[in-house]
């Protein structure tokens, strides 16, 4: 490594001349544009199940299961979903061999190693999601359901205009952090997959620690993280500004 | 169709009539139940492989006990790598950061939430925004700061900055900001100073929040990866998640049993920390998130 020196914005003018970063930026947003609303409804579902009438114990049971994987660390769950997805011997493959499936290439084709890194985190985080929607449902006071029921309500009526509305803030938070994580995503493309096959799963955090600390290109690092930077402001700006029309405020 | 349009028309005889069968339940509770086992079946899995002979470990359909019980998978990886010291050096960096943010955590927080000085405001708005700037993004700059001051390789550059913790000194700052007054200016009146309110009233009274912080720091750090990916290269001092990789990156795919046993003891204690204090795990880490 040497010294830094002064480049102007060369380096943020490398970033148009990069042939591969276009396709990192892009499959960056496609991971995310497939774990959040993955992550959300499969979170939000699981937590309307959970919400009804059960036994304490078993309801514990079923909090403690989804949220252990969530506080196991990113890599020791990516390596376990390696073996997993193992093609000849992962079980993964053999499981779906007996409902009738052909042998799927988890994580060397360009078709299904990003969706491999999709199940991968959802089944890591997706307990996350369940325990913060259900408590934001638990806080919803019964008597709206109450006075709704003796109108005559269906259940679905019951969700879609009282659960639905009093958990919009909830709702907002977790899309605001959950697309805030899943551009950083790093962990499970490493370890699963290595970006591979090609940079068919090469996220843009794995771009900059290939860059920074493979290549010691410093300079490059730091702007396309800055364009990182750049991307999830944005973001999360436009989902502030978009909140005021569906997030309702008891 | 006949009797489900007679139930519409008497809901009363519904109401007196014996509770049906609950269906939905049952089914609700088959849909959990299916969503628990794919929860925990894979570490069930990886489990009975570490204890099970390497040439058995990929048998299909998978095995959820070992047929023949063997250590030997676990003295693999102890001949392979100096997993004791990456256990050893992921626990300590988790307590000695745990323990350190909740002293400079705390007393910023106490500081922001109860002192007056000159520039509380800007500096407070200078801690907001710095909880806007994800983590992965200031890898660079903060990695050139380590190398300047000669901390590339050793533990302080993994200690030194996870001192500040922008969100920690946040979510203090929140809770004791709801601590009443009163005690403090009594205190005040018997001649109690600064420090001795800090130490005596707001600590005491703040248990539930530091064990939040205590807890998200502790797993955040002994689940790190990235960070000491960079900066530690020395194999002696590299923490338990870059060790799992290290070892899987000897053997490939192939030796399961070996990295099922690392993964093993990678997973088991936190499994029993988690069990044994899932109530404030699931709940520091929930309200965190339902504050934001």
């Amino acid at each position: 490594m040497t010294a830094p020196k002064y480049v102007g914005l060369e380096n943020y003018q490398k970033i148009f001349s990069d042939v591969r970063i276009g396709n990192v930026y892009l499959t960056t947003i496609r991971l995310t544009a497939m774990i959040v609303p993955c992550n959300m409804t499969l979170g939000l579902a699981l937590a309307v199940l959970l919400d009804r009438k059960m036994p304490t114990i078993i309801r514990n049971f079923f909090k403690v299961s989804y949220f252990f994987p969530f506080v196991v660390s990113g890599v020791a769950v990516s390596i376990i979903w390696t073996f997993l997805f193992h093609r000849d011997l992962g079980p993964i493959n053999y499981y779906l061999g007996l409902i009738g499936f052909e042998r799927i290439y988890w994580l060397n084709s360009s078709t299904y190693s990003p969706l491999a890194i999709v199940i991968a985190d959802v089944w890591k985080n997706v307990g996350f999601y369940v325990l913060v929607f259900l408590g934001g449902m638990q806080a919803i006071s019964r008597d709206f359901y109450e006075s709704a029921e003796v109108d005559g309500a269906t259940a679905w009526q019951q969700f879609r205009h009282i659960t639905l509305p009093l958990l919009s803030p909830t709702i907002l938070f977790l899309m605001v952090i959950s697309v805030i994580g899943a551009l950083q995503i790093f962990e499970q493309p490493q370890i699963l997959t290595n970006g591979g096959p090609g940079d068919a799963t090469r996220t843009i955090v794995m771009y900059i620690y290939e860059q920074g600390f493979r290549f010691f290109d410093m300079g490059y690092a730091s702007a396309i993280a800055f364009t990182l930077f750049i991307i999830i402001l944005v973001l999360t700006i436009i989902q502030f500004a978009l909140s005021r029309r569906w997030v309702f405020y008891s | 169709m006949s009797t489900k349009a007679s139930v519409q028309i008497l809901p009363p005889a519904v109401k007196t009539s014996r509770k049906p069968f609950p269906w939905t339940t049952l089914i609700v509770l088959a849909i959990l139940g299916f969503g628990a086992v794919l929860m925990i079946a894979p570490f069930l899995w990886i489990i009975q492989s570490a204890f099970g002979e390497t040439r058995e470990a990929f048998v299909l359909p998978p095995r959820w006990l070992p047929a023949h019980p063997t250590l030997k998978n676990f003295q693999d990886v102890f001949d392979q790598v100096p997993y004791h010291l990456f256990m050893f050096n992921s626990l300590k960096l988790a307590v000695l950061v745990t323990l350190g943010q909740l002293i400079t955590c705390s007393m910023a927080a106490f500081a922001f939430a109860r002192l007056q000085f000159p520039g509380k405001n800007i500096l407070f708005f200078v801690l907001l925004s710095a909880l806007m700037v994800p983590g992965q993004i200031t890898i660079v700059p903060l990695f050139v700061m380590i190398r300047q001051l000669g901390l590339y390789n050793t533990h302080a550059a993994l200690i030194l900055p996870g001192l500040i913790n922008p969100f920690g000194v946040f979510l203090l700052r929140q809770y004791f900001i709801t601590i009443p007054t009163d005690l403090e200016d009594a205190a005040r009146v018997d001649g109690a100073n600064v420090f001795t309110i800090y130490l005596r009233i707001i600590l005491p009274l703040s248990g539930p929040v530091l064990t939040t912080l205590a807890i998200l720091t502790f797993v955040g750090v002994w689940n790190q990866y990235f960070f000491p990916l960079v900066v530690i290269n020395e194999p002696k001092l590299q923490v338990i998640t870059v060790g799992l990789t290290l070892l899987r990156g000897q053997f490939g795919a192939g030796a399961l049993g070996t990295i099922a046993a690392a993964l093993t003891m990678a997973i088991v204690p936190v499994l029993i920390v988690f069990l044994l204090l899932q109530k404030y795990i699931i709940k520091s880490i929930v309200s965190t998130g339902l504050k934001g």
